[in-house]
């Protein structure tokens, strides 16, 4: 299977924090990779070096056999690495379609018929498209986390970073925004990392699970092994236990 | 070779553009009132100067309160240029432009990472140490005494026309930059940088590029100023109030809208004219007390209101977005 995103020795310090250290990532082309682990684990901080918003201290990251190690966000973005929010930020000055296509006329190549196309496409694709000419502070917060994805689909990407789209959703929508991230992976042939919070979801959808606690990398797996191992259920819940 | 029309080009603007400045073209011909005729110049070179501020204050949103020294810059260098090396009038005035959209990505390109309040507090200083260097190289502006330019009668009566063709090209690039797809992005960076930059927006490349025409922009309107009175001073040129003068036009015609600082120039000159000589001090109150007003109602300035008036009126028409329908 061909790798779409790998990362070595991935590391970040803040000052004396080491808040991602020497972390290990490989996404294989086609699959879904969850990245989880307790709060302040550098789940968030990982996904910021991957799609260059934030530069690594160490370590190297490959798009394919491309290495994309520190080129800043814009750059990740044209090259196929899109990452969405944790905390949805949608452009509230902008209809929902506008900002569909701002992702579209920027990164994904097209000239602006095909970018305006796309981006109602990728609209239709989530949902949203028969609200496109509302903006999005009308909006649900499932509803907004949904355009967050619309908007790094319309970048046309490669590997897509989704930082938590289904915590803080209810039950029914997180049921939709399981099978709308099936169709992303299977439909558009889009590889994904995502962290999230929601067992269920992870078990779910990824085939591999990747775990940090305190900036390490502590686990890795399928994720019915994953919740198994006593060192994960100890950073998750306390030494006792595990 | 024909000329297509860009998509994002209706042509009611078009035509509505070419028909307001036929009618004010025509008008010097119809009326021979040199107050009227001072008067309308003054308010071109407002316009197209209030437009160009906008183009960052209010489309990226990064408010300066310095830009007073690219109107200076662009003044000082053509009127040098027009002087010292016997530049033709436009090709000086083209120059200093482009030199004070040059002298604008010197410290714009560091400090437009600042972002809010902090950027404006950088401009603020950036604008006022321009003026202190600007009064004391005299070699350059004259120092407190100025420079003075080549004037003929006729010369002062012909600028009405460039002026309002000056007026006329910042309109149509205030339109251009907003509509078409750089227009999104901008406004995108607005409203999140660090989003834009993930969905590929280049957001320190067009924040120079925007700069750079507003600096250049305004640098013109500098140059056409300084041949309009045929005599440049550093304190008037270089002026903070001047600075200010632009985010009140800004924001009391409505920020971040086409067309409406283009308004706020329009009553800003004209209320000036009629007060300033009887109340001069009452003239800066009302100012205030109107900007206080629109920050406190009306967001988008009298643009804002006029647009809710309209909806009130029509709610059919529906104001969209700039992607539109299709």
């Amino acid at each position: 299977m061909a790798v779409a995103l790998r990362a070595e020795g991935l590391s970040k310090r803040f000052g004396g924090l080491k808040a991602v250290d020497n972390v290990i990532l490989e996404l294989e082309e086609g699959r879904i990779l969850g990245l989880i682990g307790p709060n302040g684990a550098g789940k968030s901080t990982c996904f910021s070096m991957l799609a260059g918003s934030t530069p690594p201290t160490a370590g190297r990251v490959f798009l394919g056999p491309e290495e994309i190690t520190g080129l800043p966000a814009f750059r990740a973005a044209r090259a196929g690495v899109v990452r969405t929010h944790q905390i949805v930020r949608p452009f509230a000055n902008l209809t929902i379609f506008e900002n569909a296509i701002v992702a579209a006329v920027q990164c994904s190549g097209l000239d602006r018929a095909g970018a305006r196309s796309l981006a109602r496409e990728v609209l239709d694709f989530v949902g949203l498209g028969p609200r496109r000419h509302e903006y999005p502070g009308g909006l649900t917060l499932a509803g907004r986390k949904r355009l967050e994805m619309a908007r790094a689909l319309a970048c046309a990407p490669r590997v897509l970073l989704l930082d938590e789209v289904i915590a803080g959703v209810n039950p029914a929508e997180a049921q939709e925004m399981v099978t709308l991230i099936l169709r992303i992976r299977d439909e558009r042939k889009v590889s994904i990392i995502m962290t999230e919070h929601v067992m269920a979801a992870v078990m779910r959808l990824c085939e591999r699970v990747v775990v940090l606690d305190a900036g390490k990398l502590i686990a890795a797996g399928e994720p019915r092994q994953i919740v198994q191992d006593p060192k994960v259920i100890e950073a998750y819940l306390g030494k006792k236990h595990a | 070779m024909k000329f297509r029309r860009p998509p994002w080009v209706k042509p009611r603007a078009v035509i509505g553009l070419l028909v307001v400045c036929a009618v004010l073209a025509i008008g010097p011909l119809l009326h021979s009132d040199v107050y009227i005729h001072n008067l309308l110049t003054l308010t071109f070179i407002g316009i197209a100067a209030a437009l160009a501020w906008n183009w960052l204050g209010g489309y990226v949103g990064q408010v300066s309160f310095g830009h007073a020294a690219m109107f200076g810059v662009g003044g000082f260098v053509s009127a040098q240029l027009e002087l010292k090396l016997g530049f033709p009038m436009l090709i000086a005035w083209v120059s200093g432009g482009v030199i004070a959209g040059l002298f604008s990505l010197i410290w714009g390109h560091p400090t437009l990472r600042l972002r809010g309040p902090y950027f404006s507090i950088a401009t603020i200083g950036v604008g006022e140490a321009t003026r202190l260097v600007g009064t004391y190289w005299d070699w350059f502006t004259g120092g407190s005494s100025g420079l003075s330019l080549p004037m003929h009668h006729n010369l002062k009566f012909t600028l009405y026309w460039y002026a309002l063709g000056l007026a006329a090209i910042a309109m149509a690039m205030s339109y251009a930059l907003r509509r078409s797809s750089v227009g999104l992005s901008l406004l995108a960076i607005k409203s999140d940088v660090d989003a834009a930059s993930d969905v590929g927006v280049s957001a320190t490349r067009l924040q120079d590029l925007v700069l750079f025409l507003s600096g250049a922009m305004i640098g013109v309107c500098g140059a056409s100023y300084g041949s309009y009175f045929s005599y440049i001073e550093p304190g008037d040129m270089f002026g903070f109030d001047r600075s200010i003068s632009w985010v009140l036009t800004g924001v009391i015609g409505g920020i971040g809208t086409i067309a409406g600082p283009a308004l706020g120039a329009v009553i800003f000159v004209l209320l000036r004219q009629y007060l300033i000589a009887s109340y001069p001090q009452l003239y800066l109150g009302l100012y205030g007390i109107l900007l206080v007003l629109v920050i406190l109602f009306e967001p988008l300035g009298l643009t804002g209101l006029a647009m809710r008036v309209l909806h009130r009126a029509r709610p059919d028409l529906a104001v969209t977005g700039v992607a539109g329908e299709d």
